[in-house]
């Protein structure tokens, strides 16, 4: 053990520092575990106690039933929670389907309209930073402050929404939006593509920027014209960039919880359910005052997650693979 | 010549199209925020003339803002000196090749997985912790859930810069007789400041805005942070229109005052965390 050694050192001979100082030249230099520790563990502290411990927890509990008006008491059930989950509860399933809908709808129309926006930017138009600034605003408010702003958008009688239909003559399809079970869900769709588009079109901005521009400039000699580059050139130099988005705009709304919470918490009729408005009501809302059963309900979704998220990219990314 | 003109004076149009769409609705709050209840019923688009300045001190004093604002800067101010300082120490210490030891890479990666954990799988649990630390409904227990949730993503960006820095300059402190600690502070903390300071935008943004954990953790009203303040507000008193958009305007001027001065540093920590889910 070397550090006996050092120890020895210090006891029998001075001055120690030298010697230990001559320990650390050796060719062989030991791991400095004290500075390890030191610059490690206080991270490590937090990440264990805060997010692997209460995830080991979640697994723990979702066998169980966790009565909170019984002090939080353990009896133990089995699978009993993931099979009532699966085979009974509707409101799960509607939940689910929600969400997943949300998952798959909002790439669906973000990476158009981002990938759009960029384009057009990128042509140099006038102004657009100033554009970019005002578009990517929207992120860096919270969810609370969107829900309001956009419940009194979809005002019936006086919202923004309505108002523009109005205008425009189209009065007809003026509508409760956050009142009809038919149209709740694609309106609050709508508010995160609001937020959102600006972060995309910034990130998809950046890679355009990266393109070099020998590559258009050879296809231009090859008498390729405008549409050309951008959908045989540009397009499929952004796939990895755009496939990364996709993903995560994915993941970001198979969680989505805040916007349902403030604006319609579920409503009409679990029209906007999801899965994470579910977990919190089923915890805290209803009278089961269970723990255990939402958290069998976070484990299915959490792994539902991962693997959705690894099939996306798999299948994403094996279609890039074969283009080029 | 004309056609080019032509054809940027059509790109024009999607784009200012676009422009009222995300600035329209914050626009029409920012002007409510300035006319009272009676004066937005009679129209809801009419200008603010004249302006309710007054209707902020109101809404500081009165309708319990300044306690709301004080809890969000708190908690905000709080875990983000925490996790930089933290973040930082923990980026260097994965990052430089001197500290390898064997599992070091795995638990990088771990730690890099859980970005991607959905809150849920954590909350009810970290419920019950909080419960038991006697944390729950305390501001401390929300900073130091908030410093966790966030410590996988700061450190994935601080270790990928605190990787490129050259091993030469290392070299170059120890032998000048810098220890571990002061070649941190004094020598590679100062190199990473264009990086902290993106991780530390991001951060502050999602402790300033982070809306989930709050409404779980904390049930007392003089502890809301303002996101929280905010969605009660909405549910009590929905009436208050005029009162509400000066609210709103409350939580979200800080933020988009310091945006304008520092945008492109805004926009750079913002898709830092685009890995993020």
């Amino acid at each position: 053990m070397p550090s006996i050694a050092v120890d020895q050192i210090e006891v029998t001979e001075a001055p120690p520092a030298v010697k230990v100082r001559k320990l650390f030249r050796s060719p062989q230099p030991r791991r400095p575990w004290g500075p390890i520790a030191m610059f490690l563990c206080p991270a490590l502290f937090f990440y264990f106690t805060f997010i692997i411990y209460p995830v080991l927890v979640t697994f723990f509990n979702s066998f169980h039933i966790l009565r909170q008006d019984l002090g939080l008491t353990y009896q133990f059930v089995g699978l009993q929670h993931f099979k009532e989950i699966l085979t009974s509860d509707e409101v799960f399933w509607k939940a689910a389907g929600n969400s997943l809908t949300w998952a798959i709808v909002a790439p669906i129309i973000d990476m158009p309209l981002a990938l759009a926006l960029a384009l057009v930017l990128h042509a140099k138009v006038p102004l657009a930073r100033f554009f970019r600034t005002v578009w990517f605003t929207p992120l860096l408010m919270s969810y609370p402050v969107v829900g309001v702003i956009w419940l009194w958008v979809y005002n019936y009688d006086w919202g923004m929404a309505n108002l523009v239909l109005r205008a425009i003559g189209l009065e007809r399809y003026a509508e409760a939006w956050l009142a009809n079970p038919a149209t709740a869900l694609p309106a609050l769709i709508l508010v995160t593509t609001w937020m959102f588009t600006g972060f995309h079109m910034v990130i998809l901005l950046t890679a355009l920027h990266t393109i070099p521009q020998e590559y258009l400039e050879a296809a231009t000699v090859d008498g390729a014209n405008r549409w050309q580059r951008t959908f045989r050139i540009v397009i499929p130099l952004l796939r990895p960039t755009l496939v990364n988005l996709i993903i995560l705009d994915f993941i970001g709304k198979m969680k989505q919880f805040a916007l349902v919470w403030v604006m319609t918490r579920g409503g009409p009729m679990r029209g906007t359910e999801t899965v994470a408005t579910y977990v919190i009501k089923r915890a805290f809302e209803w009278k089961t005052l269970d723990l255990g059963y939402p958290s069998a309900i976070a484990v299915i979704w959490f792994i539902i997650i991962f693997g959705l998220s690894f099939v996306l990219m798999r299948f994403l990314q094996r279609r890039e693979a074969l283009e080029f | 010549m004309l056609r080019m003109r032509l054809t940027k004076g059509m790109l024009m149009l999607p784009i200012l199209v676009y422009t009222a769409f995300s600035a329209g609705p914050y626009l029409w709050t920012a002007i409510m925020s300035l006319r009272t209840t009676d004066e937005i019923y009679r129209s809801h688009y009419g200008l603010p003339i004249p302006a309710h300045w007054g209707k902020f001190y109101v809404a500081w004093t009165e309708f319990g803002y300044d306690v709301y604002f004080r809890n969000s800067a708190i908690v905000a101010v709080a875990a983000v000196i925490l996790i930089t300082i933290v973040g930082a120490m923990a980026g260097f210490g994965f990052a430089r090749k001197r500290y390898a030891f064997p599992l070091r890479q795995p638990l990088f990666l771990l730690i890099f997985l859980s970005v991607m954990f959905p809150p849920q799988i954590m909350i009810l649990s970290l419920f019950q912790i909080l419960i038991q630390l006697k944390l729950f409904n305390t501001l401390p227990g929300l900073i130091l859930v908030y410093v966790a949730t966030e410590m996988p993503i700061t450190i994935y960006l601080l270790r990928a810069f605190f990787a490129q820095i050259p091993q030469e300059l290392e070299d170059a402190a120890r032998i000048d007789g810098c220890t571990d600690w002061t070649m941190f502070w004094r020598v590679m903390f100062p190199i990473a400041l264009p990086a902290v300071a993106t991780t530390f935008i991001l951060d502050f943004i999602y402790f300033w805005n982070e809306f989930l954990y709050a409404v779980v953790f904390i049930t007392q009203q003089e502890i809301r942070t303002l996101p929280l303040a905010i969605q009660f507000l909405v549910s009590d008193q929905y009436q208050d229109i005029g009162m509400l958009a000066t609210g709103l305007m409350i939580a979200t001027l800080p933020i988009l005052i310091m945006y304008l001065f520092l945008s492109e540093w805004f926009v750079k920590g913002m898709t830092a965390g685009a890995v993020k889910g």
